[in-house]
């Protein structure tokens, strides 16, 4: 009953937004010298906000996703963004929800999902063709996963209907450099570009450990061991530092005529001048530091390291290396290096100052992370920390925003912050509480009352009442 | 020396022979749908004494306070995979399956059953009392194989009842082992039964090269033909679900569907016809085509209904050997959260599995009431909340320890300091 799920990971990287929006190639020749660089630009956002009336949410018990808590507070959100959080806010001319007995968080984000290419149904096709990784090459740094995602998977829905408002999707894990991910937000949509996070950067998918060494190992291909993965780095790496210095001599006007083009290095050039947050799928604390300084051989910082389940024993190089965590409250032991995995990961993780956050990966956790985040805070409680419900909350909402480099937009509750919230019928951290409302700027995108029907599951006999 | 190792000897026999009293607590004990509050609940030898509101603890009885705490019989797991695999990526320390070989519905897992597993440790250290585990799909033909009934008081021994049921494994996914097709599976199943039933009589017109099954297969399918064992269904399509129970109709024998994510569409006939479900709360995504109906109000439909019925919480595989305990609870919290009640998610996860397995419904089983076993959970919190966790495991009338190899690795790298405030950002 396993699935190939387990065995997924994600190395993704955020990076500062991109300025240009040309389309693919646009930048190829009788450009300007500068836009001769060797990039492919991702496609513009396509995203527009629903229809959206400026809301007063009156008498809430707020976790601001930052550490802060109040009660009895109003939250005003006017075209699409938070303007004001205080007591007995002015109510004219906008619409009023009564949020008293409620509770109101930023929107989830979640840092690591598969959505749209672990296409939900599932079926016996995908167990050896997915769009989850281009898994032909240990190095397929050239594929951006957003050209496989289709927006009618109903795991986006559900997400969305349990509190969350950004979600990455990453490639999978059996590639070393498993290619470029996509930020989206779960609103409906036709194409990924209409789900798009405007000027959200791509980031960088790599894998650590058992499965690229077990997937191409396996296939009799390099690499099939975690020493063979390290030198396929080093020499992926010296080859774009090559790269970029062919580059930056014909920009220069050193050189004449372009170096050729390889969307490969394109990509790992990328990475090198610190454009694309890396994310690293890792599960060993031994692992996780030797990439750690693999990486740093190349000035690479890892923004933050999925999956992680030993990061609780390397909390502090983490938080001095000023890289995330992205862990699981509770998976362990359905692979070897998944074996030292506890409870109190994330809980130790918070607690040495690093940057802690609950993930989803499969669909079915991605409903489910205010209490995978529940589940973590506990056991770190019990463990003798204190953890109350506006510290939790950071590990889902501030921190994957800075994983993502967004958390100048989202995953926080205050003036000027995109308005991405979540109406909770109760404390976000109980089984008992749902989801009332979500809004993403500004706009009602889920509404437990009235929920729309994902495109695949429209009109399905199976979902109709009982007969 | 002498007097002092006599002492510890005397402490060690008392211990066997301790009444424990737990005071205070509500007692939630499958006798009604209320918990007895401020319930003094006493243990002596291994069973329950007595359940008494505000009773006063018996002389001499080791005092466990638990005021405003809740109090439930240990957890029965439905249906997991707890002591069968260590490391699910290592094939020699998975021992779930078979792939291929003749055993076909001979398959025992009891045989299997490793007392020392992390994964036993960490389901009694959980509160987890009692448990089945199931073979999974096999890859050479419909029968997985056999169940067992585990009962985590014991130590080296674990393995309370073996072939307690005999799973099958429809739909879907089973359509390439069975030959192409899930309509195979219940030609064939169907053939299995008859074949069974010619061989009781002595006078089988097969002669045994004709016959499917070889005579190890038989003797499990007698087991079932004579209501012994339940025939245990991997099933969650409602078409599958209503074959499953017109072969419940036709050979007369006992029928469960696990998994069951369209159950709630086939209540009918699954409540006049007495098939039991095990599903899955977490269960609302159309994983698979099997599952488009699935909705989280699966089991509130069902108990409406009144179809008899307990729980998995599968994890995508990941819960049925890991974490079963937390898993179990969070599955009946969100089944509460959409519609369940309160007392019937508690008996779904205590007492409903020991029902559908065979535990004698005349019995005291998963019960907090005089004369039951003392097998009982004082948690920390609500029992239904994943966050909260046992405060203190009873099993048999002795307390479990609450260490594990998790908690010894926390323990290790528990931080030193206090956390610092979170960082302004």
């Amino acid at each position: 009953m396993m699935i190939a799920a387990m065995a997924w990971s994600t190395v993704c990287t955020a990076g500062p937004p991109e300025a240009a929006h040309k389309h693919p190639g646009a930048s190829r020749s009788r450009e300007p010298m500068t836009d001769k660089r060797p990039t492919l630009e991702q496609p513009k956002s396509q995203y527009q906000p629903l229809p959206r009336v400026d809301t007063l949410l009156t008498g809430a018990t707020l976790l601001d996703g930052v550490g802060g808590r109040a009660d009895d507070v109003d939250v005003l959100m006017r075209n699409g963004v938070i303007v004001a959080v205080g007591r007995h806010l002015q109510r004219d001319g906008v619409s009023v929800i009564d949020a008293r007995g409620r509770w109101v968080t930023p929107g989830i984000i979640d840092i690591h999902t598969h959505y749209g290419t672990y296409l939900l149904p599932q079926t016996a096709a995908e167990s050896t063709v997915s769009d989850v990784l281009e898994n032909s090459d240990p190095n397929v740094a050239d594929t951006w996963i957003e050209n496989a995602v289709r927006p009618t998977d109903p795991a986006f829905s559900r997400a969305l209907a349990g509190g969350v408002t950004t979600l990455q999707i990453l490639p999978g894990s059996s590639a070393l450099f498993g290619g470029r991910s996509v930020i989206v937000k779960p609103v409906p949509a036709v194409t990924v570009d209409q789900m798009r996070f405007p000027d959200a950067p791509q980031g960088l998918k790599m894998a650590c450990g058992a499965n690229p060494a077990d997937s191409f190992g396996g296939r009799g291909r390099f690499p099939n061991s975690r020493q063979g993965e390290i030198a396929g780095v080093r020499a992926a790496f010296i080859e774009a530092q090559r790269y970029q210095d062919e580059w930056d001599e014909y920009l220069q006007g050193h050189e004449h005529k372009p170096p050729h083009r390889n969307l490969k290095m394109d990509t790992l050039v990328r990475v090198l001048k610190g454009e694309m947050p890396v994310h690293l799928h890792c599960y060993r604390a031994d692992d996780i530091s030797t990439w750690m300084a693999t990486l740093a051989e190349f000035g690479v910082h890892i923004a933050a390291v999925h999956h992680a389940t030993e990061g609780y024993k390397i909390a502090g190089r983490l938080a001095q290396g000023q890289v995330c965590a992205a862990v699981w409250p509770d998976w362990w032991g359905f692979k070897r290096e998944a074996e030292d995995g506890i409870p109190e990961n994330a809980a130790f993780i918070d607690a040495a100052g690093g940057c802690a956050i609950l993930h989803s990966d499969i669909p079915l956790l991605g409903s489910l992370l205010n209490i995978e985040a529940a589940k973590a805070a506990a056991a770190g409680r019990r463990a003798g920390l204190s953890i109350p419900p506006e510290r939790a909350i950071r590990w889902i909402t501030s921190n994957p925003a800075h994983a993502l480099s967004l958390d100048s937009k989202i995953g926080r509750i205050a003036e000027g912050m995109n308005a991405d919230i979540v109406l909770w019928s109760g404390d976000p951290f109980s089984v008992y509480s749902a989801a009332d409302l979500v809004f993403i700027d500004g706009a009602i995108a889920f509404d437990r009352h009235h929920a729309r029907t994902s495109d695949f599951e429209l009109g399905r006999p199976q979902k109709q009442a009982n007969p | 020396m002498k007097p002092l190792c006599l002492a510890l000897l005397s402490i060690t026999l008392g211990a066997h022979a301790e009444t424990v009293a737990i005071v205070g607590a509500d007692a939630w004990t499958n006798a009604a749908d209320a918990p007895v509050k401020n319930a003094t609940i006493v243990v002596a030898d291994g069973r329950i004494a007595s359940v008494g509101a505000g009773a006063p603890a018996p002389p001499g009885a080791r005092v466990v306070q638990a005021a405003g705490k809740i109090v439930t019989p240990g957890l029965d797991a439905a249906a997991t995979q707890i002591g069968l695999v260590e490391l699910a990526s290592a094939a020699d320390t998975d021992d779930r399956a078979i792939s291929s070989g003749i055993l076909g519905a001979a398959f025992d897992v009891s045989l299997g059953v490793d007392a020392n597993s992390l994964t036993i440790q960490q389901a009694r250290a959980a509160g987890v009392a009692r448990a089945l585990v199931f073979p999974g799909a096999a890859g050479n033909g419909i029968f997985a194989g056999q169940g067992a009934r585990l009962y985590l008081a014991g130590r080296s021994n674990i393995v309370s009842q073996a072939r307690v049921a005999l799973f099958v494994t429809a739909g879907g996914g089973a359509a390439h082992a069975a030959g192409g097709s899930r309509a195979a599976v219940w030609g064939l199943l169907r053939n299995a039964l008859e074949e069974a039933r010619q061989a009781r009589t002595g006078l089988s017109p097969f002669k045994p090269r004709d016959q499917v099954q070889n005579h190890l297969e038989l003797e499990a399918l007698k087991a079932v033909l004579e209501r012994h064992v339940p025939l245990a269904v991997f099933a969650n399509r409602e078409a599958d679900i209503r074959q499953a129970i017109a072969i419940a109709q036709d050979f007369n024998v006992s029928m469960v569907i696990v998994g069951g994510a369209e159950a709630w569409r086939a209540a009918d006939g699954l409540a006049a016809h007495h098939v039991a479900v095990i599903v899955d709360p977490l269960d609302e995504l159309p994983v698979n085509f099997d599952s488009i109906g699935a909705r989280r109000d699966n089991a509130a439909l069902l108990a409406r209904a009144g179809v008899t019925f307990s729980f998995l919480v599968s994890g995508q595989g990941i819960y049925l050997s890991y974490d079963v305990g937390p898993a179990l609870r969070e599955g009946a919290g969100i089944a509460v959260a959409n519609g369940l009640s309160y007392a019937d998610a508690l008996r779904a996860i205590t007492q409903s599995a020991g029902r559908i397995w065979g535990e004698p419904a005349s019995s005291k089983y998963a019960m907090l009431v005089p004369g039951a076993p003392a097998d009982l959970v004082l948690w920390d919190g609500d029992p239904l909340e994943p966050s909260s966790a046992p405060a203190l495991v009873m099993l048999g009338g002795k307390e479990i320890s609450l260490q594990t190899r998790q908690t010894l690795l926390r323990d290790r790298y528990r931080p030193a300091r206090a956390p610092p405030a979170p960082a302004a950002r």
